[in-house]
């Protein structure tokens, strides 16, 4: 049997292969071979090290039960094309050079006494500082601009701190539509004085409480955070609850056909629109809204394991929301005023109205229409529209997310049956007009944030009281704006039958929105220097007049006022190309400011015009000295911190 | 009607069929149909480009068993098998289009359910086939 054997096969085989490899084909496919395992290796390495989580930065990490909004994509394709589209996605973002929105590479700013550089360095931007007018060598350490808060009027940079995940502001923001820089602190409505707007830390100890998906800011020690979120921006699980059981559960397609087929809720997962109007509030409300912990050990308990609060929950979980003049929480409440005395003065009108936009819960709650049980958020705004084509989402998402049809009367008169055949009769404006629009009476703009006005959302019926008591801008002044508050009384008592209160002489003679910007405070100015920009309150109290108001507010301490009066200003023929620099110094303000007015005294006023006295302007359109100088004085200085 | 001319006068019909559907497809794409392309349509889109796909290629293996059955001597294709390859050409490309039609978010319609059918049919012919031929000598 071995002498069968044959010997000479594997020697011919090892000749062969021998003989294979030293042809060049053979040399070329081993060369290959090679080539490939050694470029293997090296993606598998790189993927490996691109894997690793930053530690400049907060990253993110899967809170026990969540599954984030990739997992979500794949059976809901519409929801997740509709919040893709959404600015909750972009409230945080990774900074890359596709989130960031600025042209930054090269960017070169100087404000209080620092220069600034940013630098592109690959797929990220770093920034070097030094002391004002020292040479480019004192330039310090560079610090990367790691995460970035929103993407469609403002945007704020984040840089690292060498801390840990700890971050602190770029100091200035980014203005998307004005595409202008500016100081973050001139982007809020805060005084003068009030220096730099964030602390180092405060984005993990407070921004990222509603600024992600299920956070946790997760303090180690002195100022190092370890900070870890579900998703950053506010994803499908915000919303919706966590996502895991409702994954498991409907991998089984008999279920979900039978979910399909029945309509009926599925208990693995939370639909807002399904839910009471209360519990559907609140999980807008959840971070829509004016809170507070309940006590420090809550806090403690949010930052290092994240909030309690699931959507369909009755309560805040951790927190309450604070309502002024309620009687719930009343040692919480205690310990807030002895905190922060101006807590409630810095979101509140007088009357309990919030006055500062993001919080729109405190409004919803205190309107009457939420006294049903069926009023919500949803009552008027729709998170996932059917239309999911980008031209649609793109009309819906800088609609306000409004539902179809909510953008008109119809949002009210969907409850309001009645008064579809009688509204003018009630409004006492002609149908179709901006004074017989349901929102323009009832949610007029008494609210401030993001340099604008915005409508309140608390629904309610103006009175005069509203505003000689509270300084609350009434919905009829602001777009009467020449008229006093007299007039409106007047008007409100024919009409609904309003007793009308005791006013001064001022508010029975002079134009409300000339007191308002005149003698009013920063967030009275505010609203007022925004409404003269409005088109239906030029087109209710003319426009003439409002030149002289809107150049002098290019002058106003806050620079928010000044930021609202140039694109106030801008409205008005003839300046709608106005060059003017809110940020600028003192003296260019001034400037500015009086080649304004010359422009309208010498080109823009009407030959032969004459201005009413009650807009406190001579007949020739300059302020009555005496009268203007004495309300000037009678200005309410007050420091205003609008905590938006 | 034989065996092989019934299977592919079926195929080239079949053929024409998904023709006309993948033209159909193309419309939708150049008049930009929001009902097909929207981004939450996406189910829809994948259900319509299958049955598209299956009834083709479908169409093709039924006109390749007639000509196979003509060009190999003493191959024939049992009853059972000649229908399921027919069977599964019609119930596999009509359960992606009707599950496509009616869509629910991520899933498709129940017409889907007759896409399984048609699967195993169309495994049975196809191995049902290949099994006869092997044994052709």
């Amino acid at each position: 049997m071995l002498a069968a054997v044959p010997a000479t096969p594997p020697t011919n085989q090892a000749q062969g292969t021998g003989r294979f490899l030293a042809s060049w084909t053979g040399r070329l496919g081993l060369l290959a071979i090679a080539w490939g395992l050694a470029m293997t290796g090296v993606s598998v390495l790189s993927a490996d090290r691109r894997n690793q989580p930053p530690d400049n930065r907060p990253v993110q990490a899967l809170d026990k039960g969540y599954v984030s909004s990739d997992t979500c994509r794949s059976c809901h394709p519409g929801n997740y094309a509709s919040w893709h589209a959404s600015f909750h996605r972009t409230m945080t973002q990774v900074a890359s050079p596709a989130s960031i929105a600025a042209p930054m590479d090269g960017l070169e700013l100087t404000y209080d006494g620092a220069d600034y550089r940013v630098e592109r360095r690959g797929r990220s931007h770093v920034v070097t500082r030094k002391p004002q007018g020292a040479p480019a060598s004192a330039y310090g350490a560079p610090r990367e601009i790691v995460l970035l808060t929103g993407s469609h009027t403002l945007q704020i940079y984040w840089q690292e701190t060498g801390e840990g995940r700890t971050l602190e502001q770029f100091p200035f923001a980014y203005l998307v539509a004005e595409k202008k820089w500016a100081p973050v602190q001139q982007t809020f409505l805060l005084p003068p004085d009030a220096g730099q707007f964030y602390a180092p830390g405060e984005w993990n100890g407070a921004c990222m409480d509603c600024h992600v998906t299920q956070g946790r800011s997760r303090f180690v020690a002195g100022s190092r955070f370890d900070s870890q979120v579900s998703e950053f921006g506010i994803s499908c699980e915000a919303c919706h609850g966590e996502g895991r059981e409702h994954i498991a559960r409907n991998r089984n397609p008999l279920r979900r056909f039978a979910l399909h087929l029945g309509g009926g809720p599925d208990p693995t997962i939370v639909n807002p629109a399904r839910l009471a109007g209360p519990q559907s509030a609140l999980v807008c409300g959840q971070c829509h809204s004016i809170w507070a912990f309940n006590g420090m050990a809550d806090k403690i308990e949010w930052n290092q394991r994240g909030g309690k609060f699931r959507p369909g929950d009755k309560e805040p979980g951790l927190r309450w929301v604070v309502q002024p003049g309620g009687a719930d929480h009343p040692q919480q409440r205690e310990m807030l005023r002895q905190s922060n005395p101006h807590f409630l003065g810095d979101r509140f009108w007088g009357d309990g109205m919030v006055r500062v936009t993001g919080r729109e819960l405190n409004g919803t709650t205190a309107s009457p229409c939420y006294r049903g049980g069926q009023f919500s958020c949803l009552s008027c705004h729709e998170m996932h529209p059917a239309a999911t084509d980008g031209p649609a989402l793109a009309a819906w998402k800088t609609s306000d997310q409004l539902a179809p049809g909510r953008e008109s009367d119809q949002a009210c008169l969907q409850c309001h049956e009645r008064l579809k055949a009688g509204i003018p009769a009630h409004t006492h404006h002609a149908a179709g007009s901006a004074g017989s629009s349901c929102y323009n009476c009832h949610m007029p703009h008494t609210t401030y944030g993001l340099l604008r006005a915005i409508r309140s959302h608390q629904v309610s019926s103006p009175t005069v009281r509203e505003s000689a008591e509270h300084g609350r801008p009434n919905a009829c002044n602001l777009c009467h704006l020449d008229q006093p508050l007299a007039w409106t009384a007047d008007k409100l008592a024919g009409w609904y039958g309003q007793k009308a209160p005791e006013l001064s002489a001022d508010d029975r003679e002079l134009s409300a929105g000339a007191l308002w910007l005149v003698k009013g405070d920063a967030a009275q100015r505010a609203l007022v220097v925004w409404s003269m920009g409005w088109a239906p309150a030029q087109q209710a109290a003319g426009r003439d007049w409002l030149y002289p108001y809107l150049v002098f507010a290019l002058d106003d301490p806050y620079a928010a006022v000044r930021f609202m009066a140039g694109k106030s200003l801008q409205t008005l023929p003839g300046f709608a190309d106005l060059a003017y620099d809110y940020t600028a110094d003192d003296a260019r303000r001034k400037e500015a400011m009086a080649a304004a007015y010359q422009k309208w005294r010498r080109e823009l006023r009407p030959p032969g015009a004459t201005f009413r006295a009650q807009t406190i302007l001579d007949p020739a359109g300059q302020f009555r000295p005496e009268v203007f100088a004495r309300l000037l004085r009678q200005r309410n200085n007050r420091r205003v911190f609008l905590a938006e | 009607m034989n065996t092989a001319d019934r299977h592919l006068r079926f195929g080239w019909w079949a053929l024409f069929v998904s023709l006309t559907l993948g033209v159909v497809l193309e419309t939708l794409h150049g008049f930009k149909l929001g009902w097909y392309l929207d981004a939450g349509q996406e189910m829809r889109r994948l259900m319509l480009t299958l049955a598209h796909a299956h009834g083709t290629l479908l169409a093709l293996v039924n006109i390749a068993a007639g000509l196979t059955l003509r060009a190999v001597k003493g191959f024939e294709l049992t009853r059972g098998a000649s229908g399921a390859l027919l069977g599964g050409a019609v119930l596999l490309p009509a359960g992606f289009l009707l599950g496509g039609l009616v869509i629910n978010g991520g899933d498709p319609g129940l017409g889907i359910l007759l896409a399984p059918v048609g699967a195993l049919l169309l495994l049975y012919g196809v191995g049902r086939a290949a099994w006869d031929l092997a044994k052709v000598k």
